[in-house]
């Protein structure tokens, strides 16, 4: 073992399943290298504890590259870390010092329960997307590179909004555990496209009533979502999306 | 799913009110036009107030003028009971909304950017209420705090006024009355440094253009009328007004 390696102690939320209840537990974390990503990290203390037949720690994971949005975690009080525009997974051991205490919890949320210690049903993502995040047309062949009109500036704003990975950091940072900057953004990213246009009032409408109904709460314009995006969605996307949602109510759309 | 379709008719309008009453969305932009309009109020009330550097008679009659409103004047007041109403019912449900979707507390939570006025909406917001039911019933129903008040109307050119020139300076040499004056001025200043702002977001009128703009906006706005509402009783403490 290097002399660089660190040793941490961490607190960690464990819970067995949905209903149980859980708690804040202490586990040593000895010998951290820092290149280390946090996840790797995790993996060590998990098959530390699997050596003495203890359950390890479940988290959620799977690209490891900052692409998929699944890892998630609560670690000291912000979402995905202190690394601005970085999820968990990307986040390096090199950001933490020989000693720290780091508290991991999972995202809170009444729509996205816990399942089991980190782990949590974001299920309510998938329900809000089915609902209206996408476009009815049939796409053919490829289309030709240029084929529809729309300025850089238009194309922009739409890809920016589709950067959302959908990993719920937005609505772990909320308060008020709000979805509007998700929604806001899978909103957005159709509202900018000429293909977006045919369904813009229902989707607006059809998005906004699913993400009410999964029980988020509403947004207060803080923009502490902003701020712990690690894909740096602006709140911008709330804007469009609310200016969406009642010019579709006003209008009386179906 | 189809083309939008827009209903007409009364099934449309219920759909419209079921759809503005019962979203989050809706409920917010409920709150943010109503809290537009009482700062709309709450800086024509400030300007009016102004007038006490003018002396007794320009104050006196200033108030004169608006009782002598009729039923413009009751317009106004329901109107203004109307968005106080609408803007707490609004609050109150979004809070409750709010307080379910997050029901386990984090162990440790880091605040990102929020500033202190967008955090203390809430308290804020309850001790303005009391306040403006205070204020109502001081200079207003004339119920609480009027130790002092003259009932000697103030006359001129023949024509008979309530003295609330008078009323003003008796209350602000009071120092619980100022200070707890000021204080609720202050917060409405710190409610207003989030909610303006907040407003026009909710509203969707903010974009990357006008949104750093408003973002200093709306605090500059509020601290203007703290200043203008702080104005008067420091005068009347410093015997500038007497
Ligand atoms: S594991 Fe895919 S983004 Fe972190």
């Amino acid at each position: 073992m290097s002399s660089n390696h660190m040793n941490l102690k961490l607190k960690i939320w464990r819970q067995k399943n949905i209903a149980a209840p859980g708690g804040l537990v202490d586990i040593d974390a000895p010998g951290i290298s820092p290149d280390m990503s946090f996840l790797e990290m995790l993996d060590t203390v998990n098959e530390r504890l699997q050596e003495k037949g203890e359950e390890p720690i479940a988290f959620d994971h799977d690209c490891r590259e900052g692409i998929c949005g699944m890892c998630s975690l609560v670690i000291d009080g912000r979402p995905h870390g202190k690394e601005d525009r970085t999820t968990t997974c990307q986040l390096h051991m090199r950001k933490y010092a020989d000693g720290d205490t780091i508290t991991i919890e999972p995202w809170r949320a009444s729509a996205f329960p816990v399942i089991r210690d980190l782990v949590v049903d974001r299920g309510a993502f998938d329900r809000i997307m089915a609902s209206g995040g996408f476009v009815s047309v049939r796409t053919g062949g490829a289309p030709d590179a240029n084929a529809v009109p729309i300025s850089k500036h238009e194309a922009d704003a739409s890809m920016d909004a589709a950067q959302c990975i959908g990993c719920g950091a937005c609505v772990a940072a909320c308060k008020n555990a709000s979805a509007m900057l998700f929604v806001g953004a899978k909103v957005s990213q159709y509202a900018h496209l000429p293909q977006g246009q045919p369904e813009r009032n229902k989707r607006a409408l059809a998005m906004v009533a699913q993400m009410d109904k999964e029980g988020f709460g509403a947004c207060t314009n803080l923009q502490e979502c902003e701020a712990a995006c690690p894909k740096g969605i602006s709140v911008r996307v709330i804007a469009e999306m609310n200016r969406d949602f009642l010019r579709a109510s006003l209008l009386g759309a179906e | 799913m189809e083309e939008d379709v827009v209903v007409g008719g009364n099934a449309g309008l219920s759909r419209v009110l079921e759809r503005i009453l019962h979203s989050t969305i809706g409920l917010k932009a409920v709150m943010a036009l109503t809290g537009l309009a009482l700062v709309g109020f709450a800086f024509v009330h400030m300007a009016g107030h102004l007038q006490m550097f003018q002396g007794p008679a320009a104050y006196n009659h200033y108030a004169h003028m608006l009782q002598s409103l009729g039923g413009i004047k009751w317009a106004i007041r329901l109107g203004l009971l109307a968005a106080c109403v609408l803007h707490a019912v609004a609050a109150f449900k979004l809070s409750m909304r709010n307080a379910k979707a997050r029901p386990v507390a984090y162990a440790k939570q880091k605040w990102l950017v929020a500033s202190i006025g967008a955090r203390l909406m809430r308290p804020s917001g309850a001790i303005i209420l009391f306040f403006i039911l205070y204020h109502l019933l001081h200079f207003t129903a004339l119920l609480v705090g009027t130790a002092g008040f003259v009932d000697v109307p103030f006359e001129q050119d023949g024509v008979a006024m309530v003295n609330v020139y008078q009323h003003m300076i008796v209350s602000f040499q009071n120092p619980l009355i100022t200070v707890g004056y000021a204080v609720s001025v202050a917060l409405l200043g710190v409610h207003l440094s989030h909610g303006i702002q907040s407003s026009l977001q909710t509203l969707g009128a903010l974009n990357s253009t006008y949104r750093p703009f408003v973002k200093q906006l709306g605090p500059l706005l509020s601290g203007l009328l703290v200043a203008g509402f702080v104005a008067v009783p420091v005068a009347i403490l410093a015997r500038v007004i007497h």
